[in-house]
């Protein structure tokens, strides 16, 4: 469940300050200070002193800016923040590549390696049948304790069965536990590291980081630079699952985007309609050479997962494009030469821009938050607009799992093709595994929906309201 | 007849991104002990998050202004106070 907790507060504070320096044209003078006000001196420190919060902080101030957290050499480690300013000025767009999540090493605590701990109900027994049945004899006995060598243990758990006192408790690493695609793992400090060949994007891991310790390398420098040149026209494309995020109606998030600086407003779910349109076509197409059953495209993450953990089932993936590539196509004919923002609450989907020639940069709803205020923008606020282009309650859908399901197969049907629905509420370990299998399990025309986060899109990772609010602003936008 | 406690929860932007979206769902998560005595109603700004420091989430619990505001210390302050 992607819940609010004090790291994501802290975040976006952080991207209040900096949004607010961008606006202010202050960054030169004022972001070196951004680590200090964040954490004054004699405030309570969260970790083991004030310079530790800040060093964190001033790492993600350098996520922010669009940079990877860790430092690449050792006059990176004492590189003022405001060359870092400069810098992101100069490489633009050169300075993103393939790693889009981060992992702060200082915020990283090293959770324990060994999954398993000894608790001191321990009595240390005479059985002792943790030391008996351990396969890898990483359990040795000290001061009448049983401790587990972190280094020899491999977390099979069997100690933690056999102890008769229940001593031993299993205990996650959350970002561990959380990503379903094994790409995040300890390096030799004990220091998460993510795979960049296996990362798929989906942001799990970083809502499970209790020390928020994982970052998203953030586009809002980019777009704000943009915003403020006033000879460039910038277009925001905002996916139907804005719905709620601020507490307030679409049209009031409209006139707040254009207060805020976009030129022009379009909904993302005008480009749903289309792919709505095009699934339903090539999913007939398919059905009729005989085809068993297809999977939508629309979620990035799920993409990303078949290309590198499943592409056995590949064939079987909708070549229809997403939602956001078809809106920025319409808006690259409409407005050449427009910067174009998709807004959302994906991760994934940065990945997906930084392919496709349509789309320029990538926010989500939380930094866009974060800028309103900055900006000093109330959403609750302003009058309501109409953007300028709208869409169907069909594409609107899409925020939702089950929307694309529901279109394309109602859509079929009425050209009289039967198929059923065979949706992936969300994408884990366990329905990684049912994915893997797909292709020989499934038995009758089915249309298969993918969504990595469960419930769609008003639960991705970069949302502000929770989904249960979102859900009934949504359910008002599809009348 | 009215209640003894009325909560407003401060929905402006500032408040709502820095903490208060997940307070909206307050009315639900009210423990039965103290469940008939509060109100909850959402409010615009409360115009506090312009003052200098200031500490969202901002939420008024009768004429008390509570600041960095969560759900546990609205729940906590109403136990207290009753
Ligand atoms: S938004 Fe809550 S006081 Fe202004």
């Amino acid at each position: 469940m992607n819940y609010i907790n004090n790291a994501a507060i802290i975040k976006r504070q952080v991207m209040v300050r900096l949004a607010k320096l961008i606006l202010d044209d202050t960054i030169q003078d004022n972001i070196d200070l951004i680590p200090v006000l964040m954490t004054p001196k004699n405030s309570e420190s969260v970790r083991c002193c004030i310079h530790h919060d800040r060093a964190v902080v001033r790492s993600r101030v350098k996520v922010l800016l669009g940079f990877a957290a860790a430092s690449e050499s050792q006059s990176d480690e004492v590189k003022l923040l405001k060359d870092y300013a400069a810098d992101a000025v100069q490489k633009g767009e050169d300075k993103f590549d393939e790693s889009i999540l981060t992992v702060i090493d200082d915020a990283c605590s090293a959770c324990i390696r060994s999954k398993y701990q000894v608790t001191n109900a321990c009595r240390g027994c005479v059985a002792r049948p943790c030391i008996m049945n351990c396969p890898k004899k990483a359990i040795r006995f000290e001061g009448g304790h049983a401790i587990i060598d972190e280094n020899l243990c491999v977390s099979c758990g069997i100690c933690e069965k056999v102890c008769p006192y229940h001593a031993i408790v299993y205990q996650p690493i959350p970002c561990e536990e959380a990503c379903p695609v094994n790409a995040i793992s300890k390096d030799e400090f004990g220091k998460e590291k993510i795979d960049p060949q296996k990362c798929v994007y989906c942001g799990k891991c970083m809502l499970a980081c209790p020390f928020g310790a994982i970052m998203e390398r953030s586009e809002m420098f980019d777009v704000l630079r943009d915003i403020k040149d006033p000879g460039k026209t910038t277009v925001a494309m905002v996916a139907p699952s804005i719905a709620g995020q601020f507490n307030t109606d679409f049209g009031k998030v409209v006139s707040a985007l254009k207060k805020m600086g976009f030129d022009k407003v379009v909904e993302v779910a005008y480009g749903a309609d289309i792919t709505a349109q095009k699934e339903t076509e090539e999913f007939v197409e398919r059905l009729e050479h005989k085809e068993s059953f297809m999977t939508s495209s629309c979620c990035p993450a799920y993409v990303q997962v078949v290309k590198k953990h499943i592409p056995s089932i590949q064939s079987y993936v909708s070549t229809t494009l997403s939602p956001m590539i078809y809106t920025g196509e319409w808006v690259s004919n409409q407005w050449p030469g427009a910067t174009r923002v998709f807004i959302g609450p994906c991760v994934a989907k940065r990945f997906e821009a930084r392919e496709s020639t349509y789309v320029d940069n990538v926010m989500t709803y939380e930094e866009l938050g974060s800028i309103f205020i900055a900006a000093g923008v109330d959403v609750v606020e302003c009058d309501e607009q109409e953007p300028d282009k709208s869409a169907s309650s069909v594409g609107r859908g899409f925020a939702v799992s089950g929307g694309v399901a529901n279109a394309v197969i109602a859509s079929a049907a009425s050209c009289g093709v039967k198929a059923v629905s065979k949706p992936v509420n969300g994408i884990n370990n366990k329905t990684v595994s049912l994915l893997r299998v797909l292709d020989k399990t499934i038995k009758e025309p089915a249309f298969v929906e993918v969504m990595t986060c469960e419930g769609g899109c008003l639960n991705g990772p970069g949302v502000t309201s929770s989904p249960v609010i979102a859900k009934k602003f949504l359910e008002k936008m599809l009348k | 007849m009215s209640k003894k406690f009325k909560v407003s929860i401060c929905s402006g932007t500032t408040c709502y991104v820095l903490g208060g979206a997940q307070m909206m769902v307050l009315e639900d998560c009210l423990p039965a002990d103290i469940k008939d005595e509060v109100e909850v109603v959402g409010s615009s700004c409360l115009q506090k998050c312009h003052e200098p420091n200031a500490k969202p989430p901002f939420v008024l619990i009768n004429d008390y202004l509570m600041e960095s505001a969560s759900m546990t210390k609205v729940i906590d302050y109403i136990r207290e106070h009753r």
